[in-house]
């Protein structure tokens, strides 16, 4: 297992080289003037001409590149924000925190709900507990993620009065920003549960579990789930990634200072270094995260375990 | 399965504990959180973005301004309801007769917030400062040299004589320099006590605002709110929901389409519709190298003519706005002309006869309307689009980034454009747009061939600048005006209105549309 996890961790390296080529790249190609944005509209044009010459805006996108990397790797910097001319890092790390709580706390939920949940209604086919969860969660699923923020604000906030709604000051503030990013994949789980059950549970060996005379616990908890566990897995992995990178409509709904709101406020002010860093450590965190399920994986699937574990003589 | 559950449970625990690493201040419904003052209420403000830095020197952005307004003073004060511009930490500003010498006698008994009492030499390092950031060009260019020649006397020596510099006065705001020095690159980014405004930022976090803390030495009276709150609230609807749930006490610049309901909660005796300091324009480049059409005075004329302000109007502001005939807000601008130019009023026959004169009977291609993505620029643009459409002038719409956007209309690379301006008090800011040295929003050049006689619009330019007296500078400001309508080139479009609301917990005095004082603020009972 320690040879896979460090292979893994390897290919961390190749995989951050490439999103920051390709960030250089895509903003390379977006027309944008840096040097205009920091001075405003009236500052004459040999003083943005000359900041952005200072900024190495004008250098050829594999200039920028090398710089760029050499700057990360030996200054271990990811420069200073245009915008705000603050150390990048104070920036982007204290709001990939608050975003990762809240993905961690979404993820929790949804599991935790929408799991059983469609072992559930995979088990009971066809009856009120298979109709209504799956009905609910087909609804969920449709509702984009502004308009539930909104259905959730109008209700605990504005009618209720019973949570704040904005902010990050309490323990309450976190409920509705998790409940906005967790319901819509709560409701995926429980659709992505089911039908991996239901395939479990059609398979020939719950038919040969059955006919041994195993009880119908047994053949559901010990033979069928493992096996409907294993693709499930891998998607709440998934999903720890899209809540992370999709987490700026709650973040703006809620007036929430996560890192997908600081891309979105950047990318209008075109401020590269913090655009570029935010890609890189939501990169980095979906890389480990995959490499998390993976490992995960491991232990559930013994196959892969074993393809990884010295034969001892 | 024992696994898969010791997962779960795992991921429950790394949630707990992450989510216990944050505070535990439950005052966040009641509006009364943070602050340095404990025990104090706490005035909650939105803003709609983050603060770019504490350095007053730092930003043009209005929204910065703002809150500039709050920590720093400048030489002159800015009261938009009650006549503009008025002596703050200046006790007296002598011009010299030939208005090239403002000597200027300083107030007693102001202090910075770190206890400093003020000094010319503080006048001095922040006008100094000011000359080598590019961000304040458009307000030093004119200044020679400043000095002190003593404690309290502060002179600025002109390059030209320039009688708009009252806002120069207002928006260079003084800091200490041994602070700012003491704070070296750091200054901007980190809180200070350099201003000798009301507030002193006590939290500064670019992700979620600032916290202000009343200065008690403030020299004109401590102020009645002692902790206010800036919070960073991105989404409009999210703020309308704060502010109808108590949770924010001041809300300004409120989208206009949140209007009835913000209305409906806050009554007359805590909402304010205020006439705004801006105006939206509409500009086209008779020397467009792609559409020499726009060369052709009886297409522009047309053009001016099909434009329906009011459609504008409903489409940007939900009619809550004016359409404009000025350069400037008149409410705000002393010097701006009403009368004695041609003002275009809509009239759609008379742009199909002139489209016809053109020999454009069948219709006319003029090529892009160029705007920014700003939602007000886009929406007036698709109304100006569908408008010209009507009597057969056809043009595409194209929406960039604000900073390309420029570039493209600096390099006169348009054909058609909409944008705006705003805050601005003196009729002397068309100079920006309409004189060639200008830098940023001259948009139109007049000097391509020999069209326009862009001699005497310049000239004009220099002459209301150089008299301070308003009637004299309202003759030549007439002409000016009169000579840039005639040319069709510069169109104004509509007044944008400023929604205003506030909680039942304060009192703000006279609303205004951009630079309130929180220190006028007070709480209710």
């Amino acid at each position: 297992m320690y040879r896979y996890v460090m292979k893994r961790i390897l290919f961390l390296i190749p995989t951050i080289l490439g999103v920051i080529f390709i960030i250089y790249f895509v903003l390379n190609l977006t027309p944008g003037n840096p040097g205009r944005s920091i001075l405003g509209v009236s500052a004459p044009q040999e003083a943005v001409d000359q900041l952005n010459e200072e900024l190495g805006y004008n250098d050829p996108l594999i200039v920028k590149y090398y710089k760029y990397i050499k700057s990360l790797v030996v200054d271990h910097s990811f420069g200073t924000s245009y915008f705000t001319k603050q150390s990048v890092m104070d920036e982007v790390l204290p709001r990939f925190w608050v975003t990762l709580k809240l993905a961690i706390i979404g993820i929790v939920i949804s599991t935790l709900i929408g799991v059983p949940l469609g072992i559930l209604t995979a088990v009971k086919q066809y009856s009120v507990w298979d109709y209504l969860p799956s009905m609910i969660a087909f609804l969920l699923a449709a509702v984009p993620a502004f308009v539930l923020g909104m259905a959730l604000l109008l209700i605990f906030s504005l009618k209720l009065n019973i949570l704040p709604s904005y902010g990050l000051d309490s323990w309450e503030c976190y409920i509705m920003p998790s409940l906005c990013m967790a319901i819509p994949i709560t409701a995926f789980n429980v659709r992505f549960t089911k039908s991996s059950m239901l395939e479990s549970i059609r398979a020939d060996y719950i038919d040969t579990a059955r006919a041994k005379g195993a009880k119908e616990k047994t053949v559901i908890w010990k033979h069928a789930l493992k096996n409907a566990l294993l693709p499930v897995v891998t998607n709440i992995g998934l999903n720890m990634g899209g809540l992370i990178m999709g987490a700026v409509v709650a973040e703006r709904l809620f007036s929430v200072p996560g890192i997908g709101a600081l891309i979105v406020d950047r990318i209008n002010y075109r401020d590269e270094p913090v655009i570029i860093a935010c890609t890189i450590v939501i990169a980095i965190t979906f890389t480990i995260i995959m490499l998390i399920v993976d490992i995960v994986y491991a232990f559930i699937d013994p196959r892969i375990k074993a393809k990884y574990t010295r034969v001892k003589g | 399965m024992k696994r898969f559950v010791a997962l779960i449970l795992a991921l429950v625990m790394a949630a707990g504990v992450l989510a216990g690493c944050s505070s535990n201040n439950t005052e966040g419904t009641s509006g009364n959180s943070g602050g340095s003052n404990t025990g104090e209420k706490t005035l909650i403000m939105r803003t709609d973005t983050a603060f770019t830095s504490l350095d007053p020197a730092n930003s043009n952005n209005t929204h910065d301004i703002k809150l500039y307004d709050q920590i720093y003073e400048g030489l002159y004060g800015m009261d938009e309801a009650h006549g503009g511009y008025y002596n703050e930490l200046a006790e007296d500003v002598q011009v010299s007769d030939d208005s090239l010498v403002y000597t200027v006698t300083l107030k007693d008994g102001v202090t910075f917030q770190n206890g400093e009492p003020l000094t010319a030499s503080d006048c001095v390092f922040t006008y100094e400062r000011a000359f080598e950031n590019a961000n304040m060009n458009y307000l030093t260019s004119m200044i020679d040299s400043v000095e002190a020649p003593d404690d309290k006397t502060f002179v600025i020596n002109m390059k030209y004589a320039y009688a708009p510099v009252a806002h120069t006065l207002f928006r260079i705001k003084i800091v200490e320099e041994g602070e700012v020095t003491e704070q070296g690159d750091k200054f901007g980014t980190i809180p200070n006590t350099a201003g000798t405004g009301a507030y002193c930022v006590s939290e500064y976090d670019v992700a979620t605002g600032c916290k202000l803390t009343a200065y008690d030495g403030y020299w004109q009276g401590a102020p009645d709110i002692k902790n206010v709150e800036y919070r960073v609230f991105a989404d409009s609807a999210a703020a309308v929901i704060a502010y109808e749930n108590g949770e924010l006490d001041y809300y300004e610049e409120a989208a206009l389409s949140d209007w009835d309901s913000l209305y409906a909660k806050a009554g007359d005796a805590h909402s304010a519709m205020v006439k705004g300091n801006n105006v939206i324009w509409m500009g086209i480049n008779y020397a467009s190298n792609a559409n020499s059409v726009l060369n052709d005075d009886l297409v522009r004329q047309a053009m001016f003519y099909a434009i329906n302000k009011d459609d504008i109007n409903v489409a940007v502001t939900e009619g809550y706005g004016s359409p404009m005939d000025t350069y400037m807000v008149p409410e705000y601008c002393p010097t701006q002309p009403t009368s004695g130019f041609e003002n275009y009023a809509y009239n759609f026959e008379k742009a199909k006869e002139l489209l016809a004169q053109a020999g454009y009977a069948d219709g006319v291609n003029v090529g892009t309307i160029l705007t920014t993505t700003a939602a007000h620029s886009a929406k007036a643009a698709q109304v100006i689009q569908a408008n010209l459409d009507a009597v057969g002038i056809h043009a595409e719409v194209e929406s960039l980034d604000v900073s390309m956007a420029v570039e493209r209309w600096n390099a006169q690379d348009y054909d058609i454009c909409v944008y705006g301006d705003s805050g601005n008090y003196d009729f002397n800011n068309i100079r920006q747009q309409v004189h060639s040295e200008s830098v940023g929003m001259y948009v139109i050049n007049y000097t391509i061939g020999d069209k326009f006689n862009w001699q005497r619009i310049e000239e004009l330019v220099a002459l209301g600048a150089g008299t301070a007296d308003n009637e004299e500078r309202m003759t030549y400001y007439t002409e000016l005006w009169s000579m840039i309508m005639d040319t069709t080139t510069i169109l104004p479009l509509i007044n944008r209105p400023v929604a205003v609301v506030w909680s039942d917990r304060i009192d703000i005095g006279d609303p205004v549309p951009t630079y309130y004082k929180i220190r006028n603020f007070s709480w209710v009972g």
